[in-house]
């Protein structure tokens, strides 16, 4: 089976999809990104091929994005990660309807992406240097309170009593503000309510500056995190749309981008 | 052993800053092709400026000018040289942040620190600050109390009053009286008249580059434009108008021959705010080798600096030193002004000469003026229909991973829009036959 392969080489993680002719999912995966990113994308190409028992000569075209993408020389097309989510997000929310805003929080970046009528990315507001709000700030929380990211979610719904108030945005000052609320005897699960409260703030002063109109598509690893899905609709007051894997959406996007190119290259050949 | 301490930290500092220097202009010379012939002679210097001697020695007294605001035509009519000071280096950026507040803009941070670790006291008879932006303003006092013979020249907030005007226009004669004393050089209508002769061929050169810039496809990259502009802050007057002529001789004749940098399809820019000064090319280049055209600058480093024209009716200094006056003031569109409508209106007029896709706005992180202004340029250009990425930036290389990103989505998203557009053109061709 022929195929079209979208790479996003993230901050922290690296996802791979593979779509068919019909812009079906073929396959996907997520692997850490680790320190070093060209091998560890070839790597995680390479077996994600041998898993689904596909040549490399059945790929017909090759799109990066994300982070590294300028160092994936493999790659046919280097694309932005603004542009393939908003090409995937608008694919991916196509059953249920027109998507006009895109809230993704990645490993160090937290973007909102408006788009016009016809998908194409229209606005766009980007955190700058700062990491702020992102998924490191999640990591820092998990790692402080000695517990994993994935549990976050468990912790924010088993809250009894008043959530902590997270008042640094900063990553570095919120660890200490953490530790001193740990210290004040405050629960975990406070603590991790405050957090989730504290990024969904965040994620609404900045995409309010691109305005917000609903379909609203929530994507990026830590959307997987029902605690912080929960709070971002609180801040927002509207009800956001999170696809199956959040995370694999800019990937899927770089892949539809992809076979786009590849036949517009075929039309002009 | 202090004093040696002191000099190995100058030496470290020099040597960083020169360094950045020949980092910025490889990237500028090799990642392009087909660079003119006649950007030698700039490249040439701007990289002497790091490597060698900062400062131009030919006999004259030097006087610094801190921004686009100072006439130096009466610098030039006094005997004297001006040499613009503003930097954008980002060593002596560091340097500056040492002693100035943490949220003092780049461009001030960079000045500051060149003038502490040079000492320049010798060499400038006199450094002209306007009293433009409050950090200006102040830094004038920094400058004095660091033994520097700094000179306030008091400018007006606005600039659509007769006040204002002869206000401003009294500033330019005191200035050219202590001038006159400073150099002990009298300026006299002969003297004014050759300054404004060499000045004008210097704005025919910078105006027939203006126009060659409106060809599209384009004939030349923006970040050439710029260091040409850069170049002036420094270099002798006649040299360089001598050199601009030959590069647009150059050009004119690629031109008839057919050449460009880039093809028509390539989205083109104008690029608005915080002035970028060599060797802070730090956006233009990420639009560039994105594959963006900077067409026109709307900033002080460049098209603002030689583009408008004084006229006077009679040649005796009563009424040129007034005319001089008025050419500063009026078509500036610095954000220190209120109102500041002029400045919609140029960056307008300018994206319809010039054929402009899209908008780059820059603001030093600390600039507040530039920042505030935003919101209004922001809305102005919403209604024009030309969209616009802001971008909060400063002299360090460290955001500019996050930043490629956002340059390269908005050069995505408009030749997206710019192929739709494209498509249903065809559409429409095609229901009309």
């Amino acid at each position: 089976m022929k195929v079209y392969a979208g790479i996003d080489i993230g901050s922290t993680s690296i996802k791979i999809v593979l779509i068919d002719e019909s812009e079906n999912i073929v396959a996907h995966s997520t692997n850490p990104t680790g320190a070093s990113f060209h091998k560890n994308s070839m790597d995680a190409f390479q077996s994600l091929l041998e898993r689904e028992n596909i040549q490399k000569a059945d790929i017909l075209y090759l799109a990066s994005t994300g982070y590294g993408r300028k160092l994936l020389k493999e790659a046919d097309e280097t694309i932005s990660e603004i542009t393939a989510n908003a090409v995937g997000a608008k694919k991916s929310a196509e059953k249920i309807g027109t998507v006009k805003t895109v809230i993704n929080i990645g490993g160090q970046d937290l973007k909102g992406i408006s788009l016009d009528e016809e998908g194409n990315c229209g606005n766009f507001v980007m955190n700058d240097k700062c990491a702020a709000g992102t998924g490191r700030f999640l990591e820092m929380t998990a790692r402080t309170l000695e517990t994993s990211v994935d549990k976050l979610g468990e912790l924010h719904f088993n809250l009894k009593g008043v959530p902590a108030s997270i008042n640094s945005t900063c990553t570095v000052f919120a660890e200490s503000e953490i530790i001193s609320l740990l210290a004040n005897g405050h629960s975990h699960e406070g603590i991790v309510v405050g957090v989730h409260y504290s990024i969904a703030k965040r994620i609404a002063r900045l995409i309010k500056r691109i305005g917000v109109e609903d379909i609203i598509f929530f994507d990026g690893g830590p959307a997987m995190n029902k605690g912080l899905v929960e709070a971002v609709e609180n801040e927002l007051m509207r009800e956001l749309y999170i696809p199956d894997v959040p995370q694999i959406t800019t990937a899927f996007g770089a892949a539809l981008i992809a076979r786009s190119v590849y036949h517009e290259e075929e039309v002009h050949a | 052993m202090e004093k040696e301490r002191i000099e190995k930290v100058k030496k470290h500092i020099r040597t960083e800053a020169a360094l950045e220097a020949g980092q910025v202009l490889k990237k500028i010379t090799d990642n392009f092709p087909d660079n003119p012939e006649g950007m030698k002679y700039f490249y040439d210097l701007l990289s002497r400026q790091f490597s060698e001697e900062i400062l131009p020695k030919n006999g004259k007294k030097l006087i610094g000018t801190m921004c686009v605001q100072v006439p130096d035509e009466l610098i030039l009519a006094a005997g004297a040289k001006p040499v613009r000071v503003c930097s954008g280096s980002f060593p002596y950026d560091n340097a500056g942040a040492e002693f100035m507040p943490a949220k003092t803009c780049s461009m001030i941070k960079a000045i500051m620190g060149l003038f502490q670790v040079e000492d320049f006291r010798e060499k400038f008879d006199m450094l002209v600050i306007p009293t433009t932006c409050d950090q200006k303003k102040k830094t004038t006092e920094i400058l004095k109390d660091m033994g520097y013979e700094a000179y306030s020249l008091a400018m007006p907030s606005r600039k659509d009053d007769d006040n204002s005007r002869y206000y401003w226009q009294n500033s330019v004669k005191e200035f050219a009286a202590d001038l006159m004393k400073k150099t002990g050089n009298k300026i006299t209508k002969e003297s004014l008249k050759k300054a404004f002769d060499l000045k004008n061929e210097a704005r025919y050169e910078f105006r027939r580059l203006f126009k060659l810039r409106m060809k599209n496809p384009a004939v030349i990259y923006g970040k050439d434009a710029f260091l040409i502009a850069n170049a002036y802050f420094t270099d002798d007057i006649e040299s360089w108008t001598a050199a601009l002529k030959k590069l647009n001789d150059e050009l004119e004749k690629k031109v008839e021959e057919g050449f460009s940098v880039a093809n028509a399809k390539v989205p083109r820019f104008l690029f608005t705010g915080s002035p970028p000064i060599f060797p802070n090319m730090k956006i233009p280049l990420l639009v560039e080798e994105a594959g963006g055209l900077i067409a026109i600058d709307e900033v002080c480093s460049s098209s603002r600096l030689l583009y408008d024209m004084p006229s006077y009716d009679e040649q005796g200094l009563y009424d040129m030193i007034p005319a001089i006056a008025d050419c500063y003031l009026k078509p500036c569109t610095c954000p220190c002004f209120v109102p500041n409508e002029e400045r919609k209106d140029k960056i307008s007029n300018l994206i319809d000469m010039f054929n402009i896709d899209g908008v780059i706005y820059q603001a030093f992180s600390g600039c507040q003026l530039y920042e505030m202004e935003q919101k209004l340029i922001g809305n102005f250009l919403m209604k024009k229909g030309v969209p616009m990425l802001y971008i909060e930036s400063d002299y360090s290389p460290e955001d500019t991973g996050q930043l490629s990103t956002r340059v390269e989505a908005f050069i995505e998203s408009i030749k997206m829009k710019k192929k739709s557009s494209a498509a249903k053109k065809e559409e429409n061709k095609k229901d009309k036959k």
